[in-house]
C-alpha cells in the first residue's frame, strides 16, 4: 500500500516536534528516514502507530484519509511497528507475545486458541525464513531473534506497512545483514517498509528512497544510488560536520587500569564477561566497541565497583579493586559517566547544585565533619555551570527539567570537578545532538591530554573511530581483538563485532 | 596508600552469589530442621499419636491413623533431611516451593501430635477448620493476585474487607427485619458487600490511575478510611441500635453426593457455601489467568504495559476492571467474616487478614493455586491456636496470636526463598 | 512579598484539603444521624435544622446543626473559652487560670507525640521508605521506658531514671524501626507489610508484658501498667494544678530542628534524600542505599519510640494498650500535609493536635465518636496526595506551580513486595 503523510504537525509544550512533515512511501519500496536524535523521527512514528494524534495534517493510505485515534486503528489500517525498545512481554513465550492483542478465542469464556495462533506463527516464520521457535520464552531469546519476533507480530496482523525504528541499534553487523535481507524480501512481496535510523551507511544500503529530517522538518530527500555519506550528514545536521574529533596523537605513559582474567555475571546470573584482559594507560583513549549487550555494561560496572567479578583481578592505579565499593573506587580518582544518565547519573528530583556534588558531597570543600557547607556548594556549582556551559535557569533548577545534552554536561562537569586518573564513560553521547556530542568528545580528549586514562564504551562505529586511540572489540563477553585507532576501519570492526576472529588485530 | 581495599558492595552485583548463598542457607536450615526434629522426638516414642477422621458424620464411624509422636518427628526429620540434601545439590535453581510441602506436611503433623500429647486429633475438624479459617485469607490473596497481575499494588485489601464485613452485617440485619427471610437477607447482604468492595476497588483505581496517587498511599487512604468510617458508624449507630448488627448467620450446607464421600466429604463438602465458592474461585481464576485472552492481556498489563498498549490493548481499562473484580472478591470475603465466622460486625474485625492474604499471594508465587495452599497453612496455624486454647495448653495467647504475623514477615522477607512478582506492579502507566 | 505569596501558594492545597475533609466529615455526621434521617421524609427542614432543640451545650438543632455543634465543640475543646481565659487571668487565681488554659495546653499535650511520629514518618519517607509502623515503634518505645522506670525505681535518683527511660524508649523504638529497614535492605521485603505486621506484634508483646505482675497496676484486671508518675515524671512547663504540658513538648520541637538540620545541612541527610529519590543513582554515586534505608528507619523508629517514652513517663503517666491510639496513621497524614518538611510537621501536628484534643470534647458533648477523625485523616491524605482532585472540587485553575526547590520525594514505586 502507498502511505502518504501530508503536513503532519505535532506540538509539545515548548517544542515543535513535527513541523508540516510530508512524506510518501510507495508499495513494495523501502523508505529510509534519516535524522539525528531530536529530529522528530520518534514523534512521527508514534503518530503513525496511533499513540499520538497530530495537531494538524493528514495520513493517507492508498489515497484515502485515515484517522489513527489509537493503536488499534493504526493496526487495522495495516501499519505494523517494530519499536526500538522491544515491546514484548519477557515472561511470555513467542506464541503469547505475538498473539497478544490479536488473539483468537475458541469459546465463550474467551479461551485463547493457542493451537491456531501457533500454527500461523510457524507458517509465517517459515514463509519469511525468520527461524523463530514458537515455544521459547522471550527473555531467553537473543536480541536478534527478539527483533524477528517483533516482525512476526506485524506480519501476524497482516501489516502492509512495516515501520522499523532504529532496528540495528542492538544488532551485530551480521544480524543487521540478515535483517536487511528480510526487509528486502518483505518489500519484494509488496510490503511498504519505513526504516528509521540515524546511521548513514544503513539507509544507503537498504533504502530505495531517503528522507532526511532535521529539527522537526523535512530537510531534504536523496537518492541512495547517488548520495554520499557526507552529503547526508550535512543535510542531517544542517551544516558541515567534522566527522572526526580534532585530537593529536596519544602519548601513553603508565598503566592506570589493568584487567586480568576478569569474569563477571549479569543480573540473571549468566556469564556476561569472560576472561577479559585489558590495559589502559594514562594519556590514551581506549574504546570498547561492540554491539549492545555483549558484556560491556557489566564490565564497566565491575571496574566501577558496582558489580563484584566472579574471578580475576582489577587494578586501578596500583590498587586491587575487584572487591572495592563504588566509593572506594571513586576515591582512587575514577570518574564514571554512566550509561543511563537519567537513571544512574542524576537525581532528577534534586537541583543542579545538588547533582553537582552528588558523589563528592562527603568531602571538603562541600562538607566538613559531616556538615554541608551550602555556600561552598553553591559557589562551586555555579562555577561548574559556567565552565561547562550548562544551560539552566539557575543552579536551583531541578536536574530533571534540563535537556539531555545539558544533563550530560552536569554529569561530566561533576565527574571532572575533581582530579581524575581514570575516566569510565559508557555511551557518553547516546541520545545527544551533534553539538553536544562534539562538546563531550572535546572534553574527553582534554582529559586525556591532561594525563588521564580514558575508557569509553560505545556501540556507534563513528564514535569509536573518531575518538579511540586503541579499540577493543567485545563480543559475547570476550575481547575478540584490539586494534589501534589508525588501523581500524568500519569493515574490520564490523567483522570483529560480529564475532569473527581477525588476524590483523594487535593482541593485548 | 596501601593496596588493600576490601568492602562488600551492596546490591545487584552480588545477586548470583546471594542466590546461591540463600539456597545453601535454605538447605542447611532444612538439615538443621531435621536435626531439631530428631532432638524433639527422641524421647517421645512412648507418647501415642492418633489422628481421627469421621467417615460420614460427626461422632459416627471413624477411621484412625495411629502412630506415636516420636515416629512422627522422625518422619518429619527424614523428609527435611531428604529435601535439604536435594536443595544443597540443586543449588540456586532448585525448585523449592513444591518440595517445601513435603517438609511442611509431616512437620505440621508432628507439631500437632506433640501439642496434643496423646489426645486424639479429630483431623476432620482440624482440616475443615483450617479450610474455613483460610477462606478469607485465600480470597484476599485471589484479589491481590488479580490486582497485581494487572499492575496495581493492592494493599487496601484489609480496608475493603472491613467495609464488606460492615455492609454485609448491616444490610443483612435490615433486610431481615424488613422481610424476615433469611435467604433473601443473606443474598442481598452479600451483593451489597461485594458492591461496596467493588466500589472501593474502583476508588483505589481511580486515585492511582486518574490522579496518579502512589498506589501505596492510595491503599493506605482506604485502609485508614475504612477503619475510621466503620468504627464511627459502629459507635454512633450500631452500638445503640444492636438490631442493625444482628444478621442471621450463614449455616453450613452439605453438598449432595460429594458430602457422602467417605472421609473427604465431612472435611471438604459439609462447610459453609462460602468455602465452595472459594474452591471454584481458585479454579476459575487459574483458568482465566493462564488460558484465556483476558488473562493474557491481564498478565501483559502487569508485566510490560507498554507492550500491551502498543498493540492497542487498553491497559488502564484492564487495571480498572481488575481492581473492580478484586473489590468484589474482597467484599465477599468481608461478608464471610461478619455473616459466618463472627455472626456480627465488630470493630477492626479483619485483624490483618488482608495483609496476611498478601503474604499468601507472595508465598504462592502470584498463582491462585499456590496462594490457596499458602492460605491453608495460615488457616492451619489459626486452627492449632484455637485447639491449644481449648486444650488449655499453657502458652501465652499473645505469643500464639503473633504467630501469623511473624510468619508473614518471614514469608515476605523471602527467608524460605525468593519469588518473582509481576514486573510492573505499582508503576503508573501513561496511556497516550 | 514574593515569599509570602509562595508560602500561601504552598499552603493552598493542604489548607483546602483540610477544609474539604471536614466538610465530608460533616456530611457523614448528617448521614449517620439516624433519628433525623428517620424524619427526613415527613419534616425535612425540621430534620435538618430543628430536631434536638438547642440546649445550653448544643447551640444548633437538627442534623446540620449537629455538625456545627460537633465542630464547635471541637474548637472549644481545643482552645478553651476566650472569655473565661481573660477572666481567669484578671482574677489571678492560679486554679482558675489552670482550668481556663487547660484545653489549649491539652491540645499541645496531644500535639507532642504527633510531632515525634510526624517527624518519624517524614524522615522515612524522605529516604523512600513508607513507614506505617509508627504505632508499633511508639508503643514498644513506651514499653522500654516503662520497664526501665520500674526496674530502676528507687535504685537511682529520678533524673537519672528520666534520662535512662527516654534512652530506653529511643533504643527500643529504634530497633522496632531497624527491623523492617534491615529486611528491606537485605531481602527487599516490602516495608509496608513488615511494619504493619510489626504493629500487630508490638501490640501483642506489650499485652504479654503487661501480664507480668511487676508491670501491671496492682489489682487491675485490664492490661495497664503501674502509675509511673511517682517514680519519674518529666518536669512540667507550667506549674499549675492539672496542667500536664511538660518539657517533652520542647524536646519534640528540638527534634524538629534536629531532623531539619540532619536532612538539609549534613552529608548524611544528603545521602538519605538522594537514596530516597533514586537509589540507583545514589549507589552509582558511592552511597549505600541499603545503609540509608536502615538508618532512616532506625531514626524513624527512635523518634516514634521517644514520643512513646515521653508519653508514659510524662503526659500519660502509665503504659496502656491503646497508648498510641492510631497516632502512627495520623502521622502519615500530617507528614504528607507538611510536605515532609520538619517545620511543616510541627504546624500540621498542632493542627491534628487541635482535632484530636477537640475531638474528645466533641465526643463527650455532641455524641460524635472520636473515630470520625480517623476517617477525616484518611480524607486529608487522599486530598493532599491527589491535588488535582482538590483543584477540581474548588474549581481552581491550574496555574503553573512555582518552582519547588524542595519537592517531597515520590515514594519509590516498589515491585509488589517481591523480594
Amino acid at each position: 500500500m502507498r502511505l502518504e503523510l501530508r503536513d503532519i504537525t505535532k506540538r509539545f509544550p515548548g517544542v515543535l516536534a513535527n513541523d508540516r512533515i510530508s512524506v510518501t512511501a510507495d508499495r513494495g519500496k523501502v523508505l529510509g528516514m534519516l535524522g539525528e536524535n531530536g529530529a522528530g523521527k520518534t514523534t512521527l512514528m508514534n503518530i503513525l502507530s496511533g499513540l499520538y494524534r497530530p495537531d494538524s495534517g493528514q495520513i493517507l493510505i492508498d489515497g484515502e484519509e485515515r484517522v489513527f485515534g489509537d493503536p488499534v486503528a493504526a493496526i487495522r489500517s495495516g501499519v505494523g511497528m517494530v519499536h526500538q525498545h522491544f515491546m514484548l512481554v519477557p515472561v511470555f513465550d513467542v506464541v503469547e507475545a505475538v498473539a497478544l492483542g490479536a488473539e483468537t478465542t475458541s469459546d465463550r469464556l474467551g479461551t485463547f486458541d493457542r493451537a491456531a495462533a501457533r500454527k500461523r506463527i510457524v507458517e509465517l516464520s517459515e514463509t519469511y525464513k525468520l527461524e523463530v521457535d514458537p515455544d521459547a520464552r522471550i527473555e531467553n531469546l537473543p536480541v536478534g531473534v527478539r527483533q524477528r519476533v517483533e516482525i512476526l507480530k506485524a506480519l501476524y496482523r497482516q501489516s502492509d506497512i512495516l515501520v522499523l525504528d532504529e532496528p540495528s541499534a542492538v544488532l551485530t553487523p551480521y544480524e543487521t545483514e540478515e535483517l536487511f535481507s528480510i526487509i528486502r524480501s518483505l518489500a519484494g512481496d509488496g510490503t511498504t517498509v519505513i526504516f528509521i535510523t540515524h546511521k548513514l551507511n544503513e539507509v544507503l544500503e537498504v533504502a530505495d528512497d531517503i528522507v532526511v529530517l532535521r529539527r522537526g522538518k523535512v530537510a531534504g530527500t536523496a537518492d541512495p544510488k547517488t548520495a554520499t555519506p557526507q552529503q547526508l550528514a550535512n543535510m542531517m545536521v544542517g551544516r558541515d560536520v567534522a566527522l572526526m574529533v580534532p585530537k593529536g596523537p596519544a602519548k601513553p605513559t603508565d598503566v592506570v587500569l589493568k584487567l586480568e582474567g576478569v569474569n563477571v555475571r549479569d543480573d540473571r546470573l549468566e556469564m556476561a564477561v569472560t576472561d577479559v584482559d585489558l590495559e589502559v594507560r594514562a594519556g590514551e583513549i581506549v574504546v570498547i566497541a561492540g554491539v549492545q549487550g555483549n558484556g560491556q555494561t557489566e564490565l564497566v560496572e565491575a571496574i566501577a565497583g558496582l558489580r563484584t567479578p566472579d574471578s580475576g583481578q582489577i587494578t586501578i592505579a596500583g590498587h586491587r579493586t575487584e572487591r572495592a565499593s563504588p566509593r572506594q573506587v571513586s576515591n582512587l580518582g575514577v570518574a564514571h559517566i554512566p550509561e543511563d544518565r537519567g537513571r544512574d547519573g542524576l537525581i532528577n528530583m534534586m537541583t543542579v547544585a545538588e547533582n553537582y556534588i552528588l558523589d563528592n558531597y562527603h568531602q571538603p570543600p562541600y562538607s566538613r565533619n559531616g556538615i554541608l557547607d551550602l555556600d561552598a556548594v553553591r559557589e562551586h556549582a555555579a562555577q561548574g555551570v559556567k565552565d561547562y556551559d550548562i544551560r539552566t535557569p539557575s543552579i536551583d533548577t531541578l536536574a530533571g527539567s534540563l535537556s539531555g545534552g545539558n544533563q550530560q554536561k552536569v554529569v561530566v562537569a561533576r565527574e571532572f570537578s575533581v582530579p581524575v586518573k581514570l575516566v569510565l564513560a559508557a555511551q557518553p553521547t547516546r541520545g545527544l545532538d551533534v553539538g553536544s556530542i562534539e562538546y563531550i568528545h572535546r572534553r574527553l580528549v582534554e582529559q586525556r591530554d591532561a594525563g588521564a586514562a580514558i575508557l569509553i564504551v560505545s556501540t556507534e562505529l563513528d564514535e569509536v573511530l573518531a575518538v579511540g586511540d586503541r579499540i577493543a572489540v567485545m563480543f559475547d563477553g570476550r575481547i575478540v581483538g584490539i586494534l589501534s585507532g589508525d588501523d581500524a576501519t568500519h569493515e574490520k570492526l564490523g567483522l570483529l563485532m560480529g564475532g569473527a576472529t581477525f588476524g590483523g588485530g594487535v593482541q593485548a | 596508600m596501601t593496596a588493600s581495599i576490601v568492602a562488600s558492595p551492596d546490591g545487584m552485583g552480588l545477586a548470583a552469589r546471594r542466590a546461591l548463598r540463600d539456597s545453601r542457607i535454605r538447605g542447611i536450615a532444612y538439615l538443621a530442621l531435621a536435626g531439631g526434629a530428631v532432638y524433639l522426638g527422641r524421647s517421645l516414642f512412648e507418647v501415642p499419636a492418633e489422628f481421627k477422621f469421621w467417615i460420614h458424620e460427626q461422632g459416627g464411624d471413624s477411621v484412625s491413623f495411629q502412630a506415636n509422636v516420636g515416629v512422627l518427628w522422625m518422619v518429619a526429620a527424614a523428609s527435611a533431611l531428604f529435601v535439604g540434601v536435594l536443595q544443597l545439590i540443586g543449588g540456586a535453581s532448585f525448585r523449592w516451593r513444591p518440595w517445601l510441602l513435603m517438609i511442611l506436611g509431616p512437620l505440621l503433623l508432628a507439631v500437632l501430635s506433640d501439642i496434643l500429647a496423646g489426645t486424639p486429633a479429630i483431623m476432620t475438624n482440624v482440616m475443615g477448620g483450617s479450610l474455613e479459617l483460610a477462606l478469607p485469607i485465600s480470597m484476599a490473596a485471589m484479589a491481590g493476585i488479580l490486582s497485581e497481575r494487572s499492575g496495581m499494588l493492592n494493599i487496601a485489601l484489609e480496608g475493603k474487607m472491613l467495609i464488606g464485613a460492615f455492609t454485609a452485617s448491616v444490610v443483612s440485619s435490615v433486610v431481615f427485619i424488613a422481610t424476615g427471610n433469611v435467604l433473601l437477607a443473606t443474598i442481598i447482604a452479600i451483593v451489597a458487600a461485594m458492591t461496596a468492595g467493588g466500589l472501593t476497588g474502583l476508588l483505589l483505581a481511580w486515585l492511582g490511575i486518574r490522579h496518579k496517587v502512589d498506589q501505596i498511599i492510595a491503599g493506605t487512604v482506604i485502609n485508614i478510611g475504612a477503619v475510621g468510617i466503620t468504627n464511627f458508624v459502629f459507635l454512633r449507630v450500631l452500638q445503640h441500635n444492636t438490631q442493625y448488627n444482628a444478621p442471621p448467620s450463614v449455616q453450613p450446607m452439605a453438598l449432595p453426593l460429594l458430602s457422602d464421600l467417605p472421609v473427604l466429604g465431612p472435611i471438604l463438602f459439609t462447610a459453609r457455601p462460602y468455602v465452595y465458592v472459594g474452591y471454584l474461585l481458585v479454579i476459575f481464576l487459574t483458568y482465566m489467568i493462564y488460558r484465556t485472552r483476558w488473562g493474557l492481556r491481564l498478565r501483559a498489563s502487569g508485566e510490560k504495559p507498554a507492550a500491551a498498549g502498543t498493540v492497542g490493548i487498553d491497559v488502564l481499562q484492564i487495571r480498572y476492571r481488575a481492581l473492580l473484580f478484586a473489590g468484589l472478591i474482597t467484599g465477599l470475603a468481608g461478608s464471610y467474616l461478619s455473616l459466618a465466622t463472627a455472626g456480627s460486625f465488630q470493630m477492626q474485625m479483619t485483624a490483618g487478614k488482608g495483609f496476611i492474604g498478601l503474604a499468601a499471594m507472595i508465598f504462592g508465587g502470584w498463582h491462585p493455586i499456590g496462594a490457596f495452599f499458602a492460605a491453608l497453612i495460615f488457616g492451619f496455624a489459626d486452627t492449632v491456636q484455637s485447639l491449644l486454647s481449648i486444650l488449655g495448653v499453657s502458652v501465652a495467647p499473645q505469643l500464639l496470636n503473633s504467630v501469623p504475623y511473624v510468619v508473614t514477615i518471614v514469608v515476605v522477607a523471602g527467608v524460605i526463598g525468593r519469588v518473582r512478582g509481576p514486573a510492573s506492579a505499582g508503576q503508573p502507566y501513561e496511556q497516550g | 512579598m514574593n515569599r509570602v505569596r509562595a508560602l500561601l501558594q504552598r499552603a493552598l492545597i493542604p489548607g483546602l484539603s483540610i477544609i474539604t475533609a471536614l466538610i465530608v466529615g460533616g456530611i457523614v455526621i448528617v448521614l449517620t444521624d439516624v433519628e433525623a434521617l428517620g424524619k427526613l421524609g415527613t419534616d425535612p427542614i425540621g430534620a435538618l435544622f430543628k430536631l434536638n432543640p438547642p440546649d445550653s451545650q448544643n447551640l444548633f438543632g437538627g442534623a446540620i446543626g449537629g455538625v456545627l455543634n460537633a465542630y464547635g465543640a471541637m474548637l472549644a475543646g481545643a482552645f478553651g473559652d476566650p472569655g473565661k481565659i481573660v477572666a481567669a487571668f484578671s482574677s489571678g487565681d492560679s486554679k482558675h487560670i489552670a482550668t481556663a488554659i487547660r484545653p489549649f495546653t491539652e491540645t499541645l499535650v496531644a500535639t507532642m507525640p504527633l510531632i515525634f511520629t510526624g517527624l518519624a514518618v517524614a524522615i522515612s519517607f524522605r529516604a523512600g521508605m513508607f513507614n506505617i509502623g509508627g504505632d508499633g515503634q511508639l508503643i514498644t518505645g513506651a514499653l522500654g521506658a516503662t520497664i526501665t522506670a520500674i526496674v530502676l525505681a528507687g535504685k537511682v535518683p529520678a533524673p537519672v531514671i528520666l534520662v535512662m527511660a527516654i534512652l530506653a524508649s529511643t533504643v527500643v523504638g529504634g530497633f522496632w524501626g531497624f527491623v523492617p529497614g534491615f529486611l528491606k535492605a537485605r531481602t527487599g521485603a516490602h516495608e509496608v507489610i513488615t511494619t504493619i505486621m510489626l504493629n500487630y506484634i508490638a501490640a501483642l508483646v506489650v499485652f504479654f508484658a503487661l501480664r507480668s505482675p511487676d508491670l501491671r497496676a496492682a489489682g487491675s484486671t485490664s492490661p495497664v501498667s503501674k502509675n509511673l508518675t511517682p517514680i519519674v515524671d518529666v518536669p512540667n512547663l507550667i506549674n499549675l494544678p492539672g496542667i500536664r504540658l511538660d518539657w517533652g513538648f520542647i524536646v519534640a520541637l528540638l527534634m524538629a530542628v534536629a531532623v531539619s538540620f540532619l536532612l538539609f545541612r549534613t552529608s548524611r541527610g544528603f545521602e538519605l534524600r538522594a537514596s530516597g529519590f533514586n537509589p540507583t543513582a545514589a549507589r552509582y554515586a558511592g552511597m549505600s542505599a541499603g545503609g540509608s534505608m536502615m538508618l532512616a528507619m532506625t531514626l524513624s523508629g527512635a523518634l516514634a519510640g521517644m514520643g512513646g517514652g515521653f508519653m508514659v513517663i510524662g503526659t500519660v503517666g502509665q503504659l496502656t494498650l491503646d497508648l498510641s491510639g492510631g497516632i502512627g496513621f495520623t502521622a502519615i497524614a500530617l507528614a504528607l500535609l507538611a510536605g515532609l518538611r520538619p517545620s511543616g510537621v510541627v504546624m500540621a501536628a498542632l493542627l491534628f493536635g487541635i482535632l484530636a484534643n477537640g475531638g474528645k470534647l466533641m465526643g463527650v458533648q455532641s455524641g460524635i465518636p472520636y473515630d470520625l477523625l480517623i476517617f477525616i485523616q484518611a480524607l486529608v491524605i487522599m486530598f493532599v496526595a491527589a491535588p488535582g482532585l482538590v483543584r477540581s472540587i474548588w474549581r481552581i485553575r491550574t496555574t503553573r506551580p512555582p518552582e519547588d526547590t524542595d519537592p517531597a520525594p515520590p515514594i519509590t514505586p516498589t515491585t509488589a513486595a517481591s523480594a
